[in-house]
């Protein structure tokens, strides 16, 4: 992608044009002008690119008359008669750095000299139309055809089809696919065994293996009974925690949370958690789909009953914020439109199904999606403040302060004012001090004499440790300096003298940045003073003509994140100012570690007693900072100041302004635009626009969504895509049955997942059916490899060594380092993932993952997924193999099993229900055997040979897939 | 060949892509595992079957090494305005910044007469080797966007990384090992998406060994080192394939679960294969020293450009190598203010690619691997801030190819008087990789993939191969 500044820049021509009607001789000689100069080079430099026959870039060809007249995406290549205005002599100019015709080499002087002289000339063209037009691009589907195709048609209300009076159908699913099945002529499975099922039903619902006391349950279709226990347990799955962790893992996918940007600078998200734990609490509580989805638009604009609700939706709100940003991108503008952009594209992926990030740039080249529909969104994201602000080098995310109850509230409030006024007190406690010490010690901190640099605190360097450049005088004509006197400008060459400090940091860190200088007649007061550091560059300007304010030498240049070694830099310089630059030491400070240097005893009962009170005060302070700090916080976004609809970006490109078109929402699905509040972003109106009863796409997609978790793949198998490329339904009558029931229901998610599981359908046996291969009809049961997060939760579960804890921080350190600083991106790179909680809380970094989720097809944390890859390789074989959370897991399951009072047979029956639901075959009981023999005979302990048998069990086909 | 989607699609599933893929399809038979290997999804014929790129993180400032301008010495010292490329993104028009001449001296080298500088000695000497492409541009002003548009051809999007391009395109000559390897990657930058596969499938992502900032006895594929004893481990893997074999017959002719089958027999020869190929005491005395090894600055890079040799020679496709720290702020070349330290950087590089350079060439493997050398842009030829060091600049900075068809002792493009702006045959990066993609026998144009309702390519909309290039 290649993002264009528009420069204003005048044409090279100032001859004013002249348009005039030409006679019959003027004609022939431009006709000769044109033949002899103009045409050969436009066709052997510009119709490559420009030209009907070739390529249109830009939407430009040169190929006729028309071409040019009617232009490209940024209007007629032309206007004949005026130089000034004719933006093809402007791109030939190279002037324009973003728009430089032809792209790779200046045209020849000669050549570029006739495209001028034809254009002042009035631009005579004899070729009218292209002479070899190319057929006409097929236009992208229309809003109005759009509005046939399947997805974006209302639900259809759809009466159950009851097939004959065959007792198999169990609920209104099963009438639906065995309808399907019937007109196909296909016989479905036989009904799974009630272990497998249990097993099924307890992944399916939880991602966890089954209890051995569920294994021994009899459930399926079989009978009345069965089929009543099979209800029993289900409901007691969908009640447990474990089943709002499970399908906060799905739902987690699709809003692509993650705990860290991973673009570029990857800056940790420390509370992001928050967010993960809002998904849970909300399947916890059986929270609507619905309200849910509104929450995650608008959470922060909605009405709140009490501080709780404040406080989730405000969470909620976060999710719109979680994405893969490149915070360091410099344009500012085209940061903020690629966040807008990745905004609509999760929000139009997860929850309707659409790829509107395909109008972008153009209007969309398959889907009834117009890229006016594509801004009218974009329009509400560019009413929402997603990034802090637009001048940050490193940009960041908008931080919210959580509602509290008013006794906390309070208490924060208190404690901020506290730190203020702690932070001042300090200030003139120490420079009484310093004061002090003048008169006590005669050495340290005199004013108006000189003092060693070796007695500055912290890191410090003396201007002559500075690279200086440009002529500086070295002073000792004002003796209030450090080391043998300091330098300064000299009043001259301004813009061309600075002066580099490199200080060599022995850690990374936060530093304060000091610089001293003394005097204050006839200095500048505005010194530019740059400090390059790990989150970029700042420029602070001082003014030398008012005395430093600490301890009277040293003026705070503020705190940043460097990064260790010489990397780090202070410039200062006289750029555009006035008056004398002067520069005497600048000091680095570590943070957190306050060090103060060892000051020499002294006999001054003053300044004993300043000293105390000043780290009593220092001590007061980072306890209240501390306090301060435990303020509640949550990523959000909020509405902008400013409400206002937004351009359409030709070709994409930020800077390249098209007409504004009114916020809104896709037209395809939305007879009339409702004309948003022109005080709020619109973000509710989306809100209610996308899980509408009017709306198909969300239920339809929601739905789609919740069946494929449940069956493993979707009745609409591109689970993310409704479009026109993506598939059809295979069933649409059941997606529309239960898009329909789900919204008239509330959009209760534990109830549909209900009706699916006690399904007969979702209670095969997955014996595949020849005549059904690819189980589009439903005739059996898909196999299913676990997942990442299944596979790890399984193995700490059978192992006994599952950390049960559930919700809240989850990474180590986060708490203590500010979010946006290079300790959080070293927190991420030097983690080591040793908790044994649900893969759910697994730190979600998305520059460093645990190994097993990259291994075992976890897929791409940074965008929307509905539906993950399932690959066999052999690094998962060698995770298996060799891996030590493996070794370790089966070691720890080893040594457990031999603690028991029980016979081998009896320990080999458990780990076998443990990890794979069911008994030993004879075959596997009798491999098992034969390694028990073989190791007891070679005398290695006994924990050992059962925790290869676990390892084993653990890499086995049946623990890997659900049958 | 395989231009048909389908059919490319078929024998990536035949054939996999290296690593332990070919499980994938579920053969059954040792001879079938062993297949013969080639470049049947190519477009056109391939002049060259894989890459080494040696990325130079932080940005090499192309007018202290491979760009002679002359002018710098003539001006230096003098405020000149320059259209500065990040002031012009924070959306000033430029700044007036201090010419800043180079600060090792240039020299014509060889027969070719290519300039190249003293920050580079050993390079220097195989100038007539290299394709100096002088007029690079590129995307991104900072390094996340820039690395990740070296990387993927996108600054902010999710895309795939060039060497999954590649491995989705070729697949891989080896199946014990990893088609497309990253030699001490950082994690800063864009991380892992600068190896990822985003939206190919995960089999053609890239496999980092080691990481920046790391020592280089970190440099081992994971997981390849065995978990428990010797005996205990082949023990265990007689029991774990008894176990799977057992479970496979109650459910037989199921193609997945023999493909997990497959996948523990092909890791197993994998744990003693893959170690054999980088094992550094199959190399000569001589050949150690030449890349540096055991020699206190250039141990960590030898190391790794060696094992890029040996990975080459495997048929690996695509190998990585990284110069760079764990900083996302400054990776290593990145001077802004202490532009002397280029020295340092160049003292740990120098003399391992010279040898990177000779050796592959004594081994005949030059003629089909390419050798590209470059950072995510290069620096300016003014003082950042007026001060020491030098800024980032994406308009305008130099790369070079060896090798794999590309033309030798040959400079390509040029940038103005100052080195600071590409002026002549300007070559963008997704010209570059439009080219490298061509050299391999793969049509940027045509290697796409649908996703999302769309097809992608590396390149987007752009791109042109670089045809001049060719000898």
């Amino acid at each position: 992608m290649r993002s264009t500044i528009w420069l204003i820049l005048l044409s090279v021509s100032t001859v004013v044009g002249f348009a005039q009607a030409g006679t019959a001789a003027d004609n022939r000689n431009d006709s000769d002008f044109f033949e002899n100069r103009v045409r050969p080079v436009l066709e052997k430099h510009c119709m490559e690119c420009h030209s009907s026959a070739t390529k249109i870039k830009g939407g430009l060809s040169l190929d006729s008359k028309k071409g040019w007249e009617d232009g490209g995406d940024s209007g007629p290549a032309l206007i004949p008669g005026n130089p000034e205005e004719s933006l093809i002599l402007e791109a030939i100019s190279w002037r324009n750095l973003d728009l430089q015709m032809p792209p790779k080499n200046k045209l020849p002087d000669r050549d570029r000299q006739a495209l001028e002289e034809w254009v002042k000339r009035g631009a005579f063209d004899p070729r009218e139309t292209a002479a070899n037009s190319m057929p006409e691009k097929k236009p992208a589907m229309s809003v109005d055809a759009g509005r046939q195709f399947w997805s974006y048609k209302p639900l259809q209300m759809v009466a159950v089809p009851v097939a004959g009076n065959s007792s198999w159908p169990l609920n209104d699913i099963d009438h639906f696919v065995l309808a399907g099945l019937n007109s196909k002529g296909l016989v479905q499975a036989q009904d799974a065994s009630s272990e497998v099922i249990v097993r099924r039903l307890s992944y399916v619902l939880t991602g966890l293996p089954p209890t051995e006391e569920q294994l021994q349950r009899s459930v399926g279709p079989a009978t009345e009974e069965t089929r009543q226990e099979t209800a029993r347990l289900v409901d007691e799955l969908l009640e447990s925690t474990a089943f709002a962790e499970r399908f906060a893992s799905h739902w987690l996918d699709i809003t692509r949370f993650a705990e860290s940007s991973g673009g570029g600078r990857t800056l940790l998200f420390k509370d992001a958690w928050r967010y993960r734990d809002y998904v849970v609490q909300s399947f916890s509580e059986n929270r609507p789909l619905d309200q849910m989805i509104r929450e995650h638009i608008a959470g922060d604009l909605m009405r709140a009953s009490d501080h709780h609700d404040r406080e989730r939706q405000i969470v909620a709100s976060g999710f719109l914020a979680f994405g893969p940003t490149v915070y360091e991108e410099q344009d500012k503008q085209q940061l903020r439109y690629d966040v807008i952009d990745e905004q609509i594209d999760t929000i139009g992926k997860a929850f309707l199904g659409q790829t509107i990030g395909c109008s972008r740039c153009h209007d969309h080249k398959f889907d009834p999606i117009p890229q006016r529909d594509y801004y009218a969104l974009a329009g509400i994201f560019a009413s929402t403040r997603t990034l802090f602000n637009y001048t940050d080098n490193v940009a960041r995310w908008v931080d919210t302060n959580l509602p509290l109850d008013d006794a906390r509230e309070s208490q924060f409030a208190e404690a901020e004012t506290k730190v203020a006024a702690l932070e001042k007190t300090l200030k003139q406690k120490k420079n009484e001090l310093a004061k002090l010490k003048d008169v006590d010690s005669g050495v340290a901190f005199k004013s108006d004499q000189p003092i060693p640099i070796t007695e500055i605190a912290g890191i410090a360097l003396d201007d002559v440790d500075a690279k200086a450049i440009g002529n500086w005088k070295h002073s000792t004509h004002s003796p209030h300096y450090f080391g043998k006197g300091y330098i300064h400008d000299d009043g001259k060459d301004k813009g061309e003298k600075t002066l580099t400090f490199t200080p060599n940091l022995p850690n990374a860190g936060r530093y304060e940045v000091r610089f001293a200088y003394s005097g204050i007649t006839g200095r500048s007061t505005r010194v530019p003073i740059h400090i390059f550091h790990a989150m970029g560059d700042s420029t602070v300007y001082i003014d030398q003509t008012k005395s430093p304010d600490i301890e009277g030498r040293f003026v705070s240049l503020g705190t940043y994140q460097f990064d260790k070694g010489t990397d780090n830099y202070v410039i200062v310089s006289n750029e555009g100012t006035s008056g004398y630059v002067v520069a005497d030491a600048v000091q680095f400070l570590v943070q957190d570690q306050k060090e103060s240097k060892q000051e020499s005893p002294t006999q001054n009962h003053f300044a004993q007693e300043l000293r105390s009170e000043i780290k009593k005060l220092e001590s007061e302070l980072s306890e209240t900072k501390k306090l301060k700090d435990q303020r509640p916080i949550a990523m959000s976004v909020r509405d902008e100041q400013e409400i206002r609809d937004t351009e359409i970006r030709i070709r994409g490109e930020v800077h390249q302004l098209g007409p504004v078109v009114p916020r809104g929402f896709l037209s395809v699905v939305s007879d009339t635009q409702e004309s948003l509040p022109a005080d709020q972003s619109g973000r509710i109106e989306l809100a209610n626009w996308i899980v509408s009863n009017n709306n198909p796409l969300a239920a339809r997609v929601m739905v789609n969504r919740v069946w494929s978790w449940v069956y493993g793949y979707g009745l609409v198998r591109s689970v993310d895509n409704f479009g026109t490329t993506g598939e059809a339904a295979s069933h649409p009558e059941l997606l529309d049955y239960l898009a329909n029931r789900f919204q008239r229901e509330g959009w209760d998610l534990r109830s549909l997942v209900r009706e699916m599981v006690l399904a007969r359908t979702w209670q095969l046996s997955v014996a595949r059916q020849e005549s059904d291969p690819d189980n589009i009809w439903l005739s059996h049961a898909h196999r299913r490899r676990l997942d990442a997060e299944q596979i790890r939760d399984a193995i700490l579960t059978v192992g006994g060594n599952l950390d049960p804890a559930v919700g809240g921080p989850n990474i180590k350190g986060a708490n203590s380092a500010a979010s946006d600083s290079g300790d959080a991106s070293s927190i991420e790179f030097g983690y080591r993932f040793e908790d044994t909680r649900r893969s759910l809380y697994t730190p979600a970094f998305r520059n460093n993952r645990l190994e097993l989720f990259a291994i075992f097809d976890f897929g791409d944390i940074n965008t929307s997924q509905g539906q993950r890859h399932s690959t066999t390789v052999a690094p998962q074989a060698l995770y298996f193999m060799n891996h030590p959370f493996v070794i370790e897991q089966s070691l720890l399951a080893g040594s457990k099993a031999i603690t028991s009072n029980e016979s081998d047979d009896q320990r080999l029956a458990k780990a076998f229900m443990r990890s794979l639901g069911r008994l030993p075959t004879p075959a596997e009981k009798s491999a098992c055997d034969e390694l028990l023999r073989s190791v007891s005979a070679k005398a290695i302990q006994p924990e050992e040979g059962w925790s290869m048998i676990y390892q084993s069990l653990f890499g086995s086909v049946d623990f890997r897939y659900i049958h | 060949m395989y231009s048909n989607d389908n059919s490319r699609r078929q024998w990536l599933q035949r054939m996999g892509c290296g690593f332990g893929s070919l499980a994938l399809a579920g053969l059954t038979s040792r001879e079938s595992l062993s297949a013969p290997v080639g470049l049947p999804g190519t477009h056109h014929t391939p002049r060259a079957k894989r890459i080494i790129f040696l990325f130079m993180a932080g940005g090499v400032s192309q007018v202290d090494s491979f760009d002679w301008k002359p002018k710098l010495v003539e001006d230096d010292g003098r405020m000149l305005d320059f259209a500065d490329a990040r002031a012009i993104k924070r959306g000033g028009t430029g700044a007036n910044r201090r010419v800043m001449k180079p600060l090792w001296d240039f020299k014509q080298r060889g027969e070719s007469g290519l300039w190249a500088s003293e920050l580079f000695p050993n390079i220097a000497t195989h100038m007539d080797k290299l394709c100096v492409i002088r007029s690079m541009q590129t995307e991104g002003v900072a390094h996340g966007p820039a690395t990740l548009f070296l990387s993927t051809g996108a600054t902010s999007f999710i895309r795939p990384s060039m060497g999954a391009w590649l491995l989705y395109g070729l697949g891989s000559e080896n199946e014990n090992l990893p088609g497309f390897v990253s030699i001490g990657p950082s994690l800063g930058n864009g991380g892992p998406r600068n190896f990822g596969s985003a939206f190919l499938p995960a089999v053609y992502q890239g496999t980092p060994v080691g990481r920046a900032g790391r020592p280089s006895s970190e440099m081992v594929f994971r997981n390849i080192a065995l978990g428990r004893d010797k005996d205990l481990a082949s023990r265990q893997f007689d029991l774990q394939q008894s176990l799977n074999k057992a479970q496979l017959h109650q459910q037989p002719g199921e193609q997945e679960l023999e493909a997990v089958v497959n996948s523990y027999e092909l890791a197993w020869r994998m744990q003693t294969r893959a170690p054999e190929v980088v094992d550094i005491e199959r190399e000569s005395a001589a050949t150690l020293d030449a890349y540096g090894i055991n020699q206190k600055s250039t141990d960590d890079f030898g190391r790794k450009c060696l094992m890029a040799r040996q990975l080459s020679e495997a048929g690996v496709r695509f190998v990585q190598v990284n110069y760079n720290n764990n900083s996302s702020s400054n990776p290593a070349w990145d001077q802004h203010s202490n532009m002397p330290q280029h020295a340092n950087h160049a003292a740990a590089v120098d003399k391992p690619i010279a040898a990177l350079l000779a050796d592959p060439e004594q081994r005949g493997l030059l003629d089909d691997t390419i050798i590209w050398w470059g950072g995510e842009f290069g620096r300016t030829p003014y003082a950042e801030n007026n001060g020491t060091g030098r800024d980032h600049n994406p308009s305008g900075f130099t790369v070079w190819l060896a090798g794999g068809g590309f033309k030798a002792g040959y400079a390509h493009g040029a940038t103005d008087e100052f080195g600071h702006y590409a002026v002549e045959n300007k070559v963008h990066m997704h010209d570059l990789h439009a080219t490298l993609l061509y050299q391999l026998g793969l049509n940027h144009e045509r290697l796409t993939f649908r996703h999302a309702g769309r097809d992608y390519r590396l390149t987007d909309v752009y791109g042109e191969v670089v045809h001049d290039l060719f000898a």
